[in-house]
């Protein structure tokens, strides 16, 4: 244990004496160990080891926090006095009394990436990278990267509760680059998993480093998109990303709770087609954006955000739950100790619909079909959004035609969650890095094959 | 001190392992922030971070190692684990553990120390509160942030190279949301500075461009004429900034790849990267190797001079490091990345650029940058907002609509600069300026 329960107890009583009426404290040590590979070699290895603390303070809605890489006794405590010194008046504090508890472990991992030597998990991002450059004479350039972490937290607060969690993640990427008369094209594929070195037993690093070079030659191939506005198919998989950004980010407590979302104060009502039914889920076993409790000690849960297009729940942090007067949701989270926890998405993606996939194309008599989506991000205010395809071709009745490249997709939340009007079944999640106030964390998206009936396309 | 009771540490540990060549690098920030919602602080923040790396050669291959826990334990598992991550290394790059500079520039005489966590406050009320101020428009979710962080570097390495820096800045954001019926709009200013003279203008800049959005329709797709704000053409500058760095070029992975010499910009277009910018707190006489950094440009009236380079992109290029060999943070393996970088600015004021387009756009917002833009293949298609400019001035708002071209298309396509260079927030020891930019026939897509 990182830190006795009974300094825990000494730290908390410390902080509370400002005149909070909550204190909580967080701990974390952070194992992350990276290797990259780039021209065929392994350039570089790295292993890093974050420890500190956060300690956090309430008082009705306003919060103090402090964090420290510090972790003696007399680091904790110098935090402490910080917070309780920023809260308010001195006073003291009777005993804070904690008590242990365990949460089930429901993302076992086996194999700890920073256990196994670096020359071992070097064979697997080999296995990546050749397969990659093996894929076609026509691409010049492959990088890669494997990550491990091995993420241990410990959460304390004055309700009593003193827990810890550990949390493993591996994920491999591979990008492609093509080349042809002096134009370069590029691909990418990034799976990963709350897993440890286990994950290969179930994706096969060739597999990745064949994807990302097919990319890269359909993009080389490709002419530019066609700008305009049109009716769009976005896949499955990391398609979800236009709801992570032009709904999910609006659903957060973060700007929900201060009236800065387009979604405050619209529960109950039918805010998108009625086909859409969209979930953050947390408690998916193994998968990249779970965790078995959220940054405040909450177990993670299954939230419906949008059933058959109706909002039905925001995603709530602790202090977003004493701003909205709602029950929190497991969805607090942060980067590391340094950043307070807020509301985030964990595994976010649209259910399965009704349509079959084929109709969907079928119904098409001119647009573009996005078989990868890039990243994007949105304006949780205004709902205004833009993400990039990194692989598009263009349809023509009702038939997938040639590839096209360069192009994005821009509009607001409001307005696409109406304009999905058809949700096909092939229900599938890819992994993401998500930035936000509370720093960089791993969340899933996902969906089936979506139709949009009208969407701006940048192109050119 | 902590650092010199860890590099002791190392030293033994290092030494024990029968390691000739290796650097011990320690960063440590210290930060302090308010946040307000309504008239109110609702969140106060202050934090310590930072670690120690440990790297050395190991049969002419680097290995790294770092971590926050300042133990004596810690210190020797650092030197374990850097040399077993050296040992599965085989990129045959050329490492090394810098000797030192001749010499290395001095920073302005300026004392970086935190803001005091009152005037922290202090100062993030009254900007609230000026912002509420402005227009009974302006609506709850409006927030005033005020924030101060100081670093500390230190570089020792085995050739006795003993080298340190201070950095630090001071800033505070104005964020206005205003309301009008059924639509609200937001708008944001930066400014740095400790005293509340630097930020007064703040909230008037921040009301002001949130209700000048208002009403704002799309645009019709096709070729107009586009002067881009210097706030948002920066942006491009850091997209793309892994375009200068020679091992992208070295990789294939930049397109000016060999063309050092050649003219890849308009013949008026000067882009200068400048470590020690008078002014700017992130003045830096070191980089992350220890090499001396310098000012240069880049770019000199549209002709490619230099790429960016650290020892080891240096001496597979036969020429010297050019000192970009930064290290982001304490963890972070040494990486090509610029200082204060911008394109130096022509003469044209605003209303000049805008009177020269007579019809076309006024861009003021730029977005999704790291989705939007390749920096492999120069390819960009942004997300952007602004105003449609008629008869040479600025008219009705505009926005949901992007902006597509190519990167490496755009320099050369530059038609004219503006008179006064935009420099952004820093981001570790980087940040971006531009002037006003005006390019002609660009792609627009929206409705």
């Amino acid at each position: 244990m990182m830190i006795a329960k009974a300094l825990a107890e000494e730290v908390l009583a410390c902080a509370m004496g400002g005149g909070a009426d909550f204190v909580e404290l967080y701990g974390e040590i952070t194992r992350n160990n990276r290797l990259s590979m780039v021209d065929g070699k392994i350039d570089r290895a790295t292993d890093d080891l974050i420890s500190g603390v956060g300690i956090r303070a309430f008082l009705g809605t306003k919060t103090v926090f402090a964090s420290t890489s510090d972790t003696t006794r007399d680091g904790l405590l110098k935090c402490a006095r910080a917070v309780a010194a920023a809260m308010g008046e001195m006073r003291t504090v009777e005993r804070i009394v904690l008590t242990e508890r365990m949460f089930p472990n429901i993302h076992p991992a086996r194999v700890i990436p920073s256990s196994v030597d670096a020359k071992a998990r070097a064979d697997i991002l080999r296995a990546g990278c050749f397969a990659a450059k093996e894929y076609d004479p026509a691409i010049s350039q492959v990088s890669g990267v494997l990550m491990g972490v091995d993420h241990t937290i410990l959460v304390a607060n004055t309700e009593g509760l003193y827990t810890t969690d550990r949390h493993i993640r591996t994920r491999m990427a591979v990008s492609s680059v093509a080349s042809e008369g002096g134009v370069n094209q590029s691909g990418f594929d990034g799976p990963g998993a709350g897993m440890g070195l286990e994950f290969f037993d179930t994706v096969d690093p060739a597999a990745i480093g064949r994807e990302a070079s097919r990319s890269a030659m359909v993009n080389l191939k490709a002419d530019y998109c066609p700008a305009g506005t049109m009716t769009v198919a976005i896949e499955n998989g990391f398609g979800g990303v236009i709801f992570h950004e032009a709904c999910g980010h609006s659903l957060e407590a973060t700007s929900v709770s201060i009236g800065a979302s387009q979604m405050a104060g619209k529960l109950g009502q039918q805010i998108a087609n009625p086909k859409v039914t969209a979930i953050d889920d947390g408690t998916i076993p193994g998968a990249w954006g779970s965790v078995n409790i959220d940054d405040e000690g909450t177990p993670t849960q299954r939230n419906v955000l949008i059933e058959n297009g109706i909002l039905k729940n925001y995603m709530i942090d602790r202090l977003g739950s004493r701003r909205m007067g709602m029950p929190m949701t497991g969805s607090a989270r942060r980067q590391n100790y340094g950043y307070e926890a807020t509301s985030r998405m964990t595994n976010t993606f649209i259910a399965n619909g009704p349509d079959q996939n084929e109709d969907i194309i079928a119904s098409m008599e001119y647009g573009l079909y996005c078989r990868k989506m890039g990243g994007g991000s949105v304006n949780p205010l205004t709902g205004a959004f833009n993400f990039s395809v990194a692989e598009g071709y263009i349809v023509r009745d009702g038939k997938i035609c040639e590839p096209v490249r360069g192009a994005s997709l821009v509009g607001t939340g409001s307005e696409i969650l109406q304009n999905i009007d058809m949700v096909g079944q092939n229900l599938e999640r890819a992994q993401g890095m998500c930035g936000s106030a509370s720093g960089s964390v791993p969340t899933d998206v996902g969906q089936p094959l979506i139709r949009v009936s009208s969407i701006t396309v940048g192109g050119r | 001190m902590l650092f010199e009771q860890m590099k002791q540490a190392l030293i033994t540990a290092a030494e024990r392992a029968g390691l000739a060549q290796y650097e011990i690098y320690y960063q440590v920030g210290e930060s302090v922030s308010a946040d307000t919602l309504k008239d109110e602080i609702s969140s106060f923040s202050s934090g310590v971070s930072g670690g120690i790396c440990f790297r050395c050669i190991v049969n002419g291959k680097m290995g790294y190692a770092s971590g926050e826990l300042m133990t004596e334990e810690a210190m020797a598992e650092l030197v374990e684990k850097a040399v077993s991550n050296a040992e599965c290394i085989d990129s045959d790059d050329e490492v090394f553990i810098f000797e030192g500079s001749p010499a290395y520039a001095k920073r302005e005489a300026v004392e970086l120390k935190l803001t005091d966590p009152a005037t922290v406050r202090d100062n993030a009320l009254r900007l609230q509160r000026d912002t509420y101020a402005q227009s009974d428009k302006v609506t709850d979710g409006t927030q005033s942030s005020v924030m101060s962080s100081v670093t500390e570097i230190r570089l020792y390495n085995s050739n006795g190279l003993e080298l340190s820096n201070r950095v630090g800045v001071s800033c505070a954001v104005a964020q206005a949301i205003v309301r009008d019926g059924e639509e609200a709009q937001e708008g944001a200013e930066f400014a740095e500075g400790e005293d509340y003279e630097c930020l007064k203008e703040l909230p008037a800049k921040a009301v002001r461009e949130a209700m000048e959005k208002m009403g704002a329709e799309t645009v019709e797709t096709g070729k107009y004429d586009v002067v881009f704000d210097g706030k948002q053409f920066r942006q491009f500058l850091s997209a793309f900034s892994s375009v200068f760095s020679a091992k992208n070029a070295q990789l294939g992975l930049s397109l000016l790849a060999g063309k050092e010499g050649e003219v890849v910009a308009a013949p008026f277009v000067t882009v200068t990267d400048d470590p020690m910018r008078t002014g700017c707190p992130m003045q830096t006489p070191f980089d992350g190797e220890g090499v001396a950094t310098g000012r240069r440009a880049v770019i000199e009236n549209g002709v490619l001079k230099t790429l960016l380079y650290d020892l080891t992109t240096a001496k597979k290029a036969g020429v010297a490091s050019t000192g970009n060999g930064q290290k982001g943070g304490y963890s972070s393996p040494v990486a090509i990345a610029p200082y204060s970088f911008s394109i130096e600015a022509g003469d044209a004021s605003l209303d000049e650029l805008l009177e020269k387009i007579g019809d076309g756009i006024y861009i003021t917002e730029c977005k999704g940058f790291h989705a939007g833009s390749d920096a492999v293949t120069g390819d960009f298609s942004i997300e952007s907002a602004g105003f449609r400019v008629r008869n040479g001035k600025r008219a009705e708002p505009i926005k949901s609509f992007t902006v597509a071209g190519n990167f490496f298309d755009l320099l050369k396509e530059i038609d004219t600069l503006g008179n006064e260079v935009r420099w952004g927030m820093p981001w570790g020891f980087t940040v971006f300026g531009s002037p006003d930019v005006l390019v002609r026939s660009m792609s627009v897509a929206g409705k």
